[in-house]
């Protein structure tokens, strides 16, 4: 079974791995996600999933990755600034749908990449935050 | 030349709505693209105005077959915000309650399976089994869909009859032996259907990270009972049936062993289950601030809840539900190149999907 440690080493960090609540959170602050994809196909783990929070007071919104490494699911959390964040999607195929579901839900926009037709409509508009529609 | 054939949103081999463009030269099928969305009932979005009591029976209609799978993960997730230890005569009903649902939604499969390669009779078989899985069901639970087990810190109520889900596990056993496991794996009909058809590749099936009985399939050994259990499936033998092929018939011989292990674990649960306790007994719960994941090994896959709740709040700030056909779907695309148009109903059929659970 492969240690959580060998993943801090190929990200470069020190900061320790906390088990909290089902999952095992990387509490670094600098890390890059595309540096988190690659550190995560390195050591064959498969994605689960991609958890969007709206912050309150329009401070954006937070990004949380999941992967499961052996039965173990990884965490790490990203704030997203000016509602942007770099794609994982030529690193991860299986982000595709998370990433048009998290764009077109919250209008975080993933950079790098191409999105398909709407897996969630409002009207024809592609990128719209259904939560500020529905209010 | 190469032509757009539509399939859906409403289409005869379709068991709910979503839309498959299907890009072909002559019969064969050259790309393709999903559409999905026409179920959307932003389930996420409501149940941020749910209460801890009125959420559950929200998610527990997220999807209408694994409906006891939503409940069961929310609840775990839940329990863990609220510091709550379900009583293991509890964990052990969830067990049992956790293989019915895998036994009567992997038989509804194979029924549908069958109609889709013009088997009709294997189809009234596999429904009529299916029928005494749903006996058992609403004998327990009183409902035939939505069957309301699951609370926070237990279960909400207790297996009386044991005997008669043991009954119905060794009929059920029986017949997968004496009829539908033959006849799918020696009958001509089947083998020219499903073998080397709709093939996701073992390199492929990681990628996309599919997950489920069509991981399995295509050689991806992963099963959360195993890998990280939950409820009291750490106290149950079962093995975890793989397969190499990835083609459709592989994912047919997945589910009808799984059915073969799932009577198994049934067995082992009722004899085994513990007196005690349905539920924990407290009535006010008090839920911490942060982030709780639960994940729970559902008939199509793995199921992944995140709950995010803020102290002394009645309501949940997020619930995000991953769905294991939110996983298998993007998959359908690779499975269908090559492939003839005629076989791209059973293809698409053969993860099994659920677009209500995948739409939410």
């Amino acid at each position: 079974m492969i240690s959580l440690e060998t993943i801090s080493e190929q990200l470069g960090t020190t900061d320790p791995w906390v088990e909290n609540r089902g999952a095992y959170w990387l509490a670094a602050t600098e890390l890059n996600v595309r540096d988190v994809a690659r550190a995560m196909n390195a050591v064959q783990a498969r994605f689960v999933t991609i958890t969007a929070y709206q912050l309150p007071d329009e401070d954006g919104f937070r990004l949380e990755y999941h992967w499961d490494l052996d039965g173990r699911l990884l965490g790490f959390s990203f704030p997203v600034s000016g509602n942007s964040i770099d794609s994982i999607y030529d690193l991860c195929e299986g982000v595709d749908w998370i990433e048009r579901e998290v764009h077109e839900g919250f209008n975080v926009d993933f950079l790098g990449r191409e999105y398909e037709p709407l897996l969630l409509r409002e009207g024809d508009t592609p990128g719209v935050n259904l939560r500020e529609v529905s209010k | 030349m190469s032509y757009k054939i539509p399939m859906g949103p409403y289409h005869p081999a379709l068991e709910e709505p979503y839309k498959l463009d299907l890009i072909c030269e002559g019969e064969t099928v050259c790309d393709a693209k999903l559409h999905i969305g026409f179920n959307f009932r932003g389930i996420e979005h409501l149940a941020e105005s749910r209460n801890y009591i009125q959420v559950i029976a929200l998610m527990e209609r997220v999807c209408g077959i694994c409906s006891n799978i939503h409940t069961l993960t929310l609840c775990q997730a839940m329990e863990k915000l609220t510091g709550q230890t379900p009583p293991p005569r509890a964990l052990y009903i969830r067990v049992v309650m956790a293989e019915l649902e895998r036994l009567h939604s992997h038989v509804l499969w194979a029924g549908i399976a069958a109609k889709l390669m013009g088997f009709k009779t294997m189809f009234m078989t596999c429904f009529e089994l299916r029928e005494k899985v749903m006996d058992v069901l609403q004998a327990i639970s009183g409902n035939r869909v939505n069957y309301s087990m699951n609370k926070i810190g237990g279960v909400n109520r207790d297996i009386d009859d044991p005997q008669a889900v043991l009954k119905m596990v060794e009929a059920l056993e029986a017949e997968m032996v004496r009829t539908v496991i033959p006849i799918f794996t020696t009958s001509s009909t089947a083998r020219s259907r499903c073998a080397g058809i709709g093939v996701l590749t073992h390199e492929k099936a990681l990628s996309c990270s599919v997950v489920g009985p069509t991981a399995r399939a295509s050689g991806v050994a992963q099963d959360l009972r195993r890998a990280a259990p939950y409820a009291a499936y750490a106290e149950m033998e079962f093995d975890t049936p793989v397969q190499q092929d990835g083609d459709v018939r592989a994912r047919l011989m997945v589910r009808a062993l799984e059915i073969m292990e799932s009577c198994r674990i049934l067995r082992q649960a009722l004899a085994k289950m513990p007196p005690g306790e349905l539920d924990t007994g407290d009535v006010k719960l008090v839920f911490a601030t942060g982030t709780a994941t639960s994940r729970v090994e559902a008939p199509r896959g793995e199921v992944m809840y995140s709950v995010s709740w803020k102290e002394n709040s009645r309501t949940p700030r997020r619930v995000h539900v991953r769905t294991p056909t939110f996983a298998n779907m993007p998959a359908i695309r690779w499975m269908v190149l090559g492939a003839r148009l005629a076989d791209t109903p059973l293809i698409q059929a053969s993860i099994d999907p659920c677009y209500s659970c995948t739409d939410r």
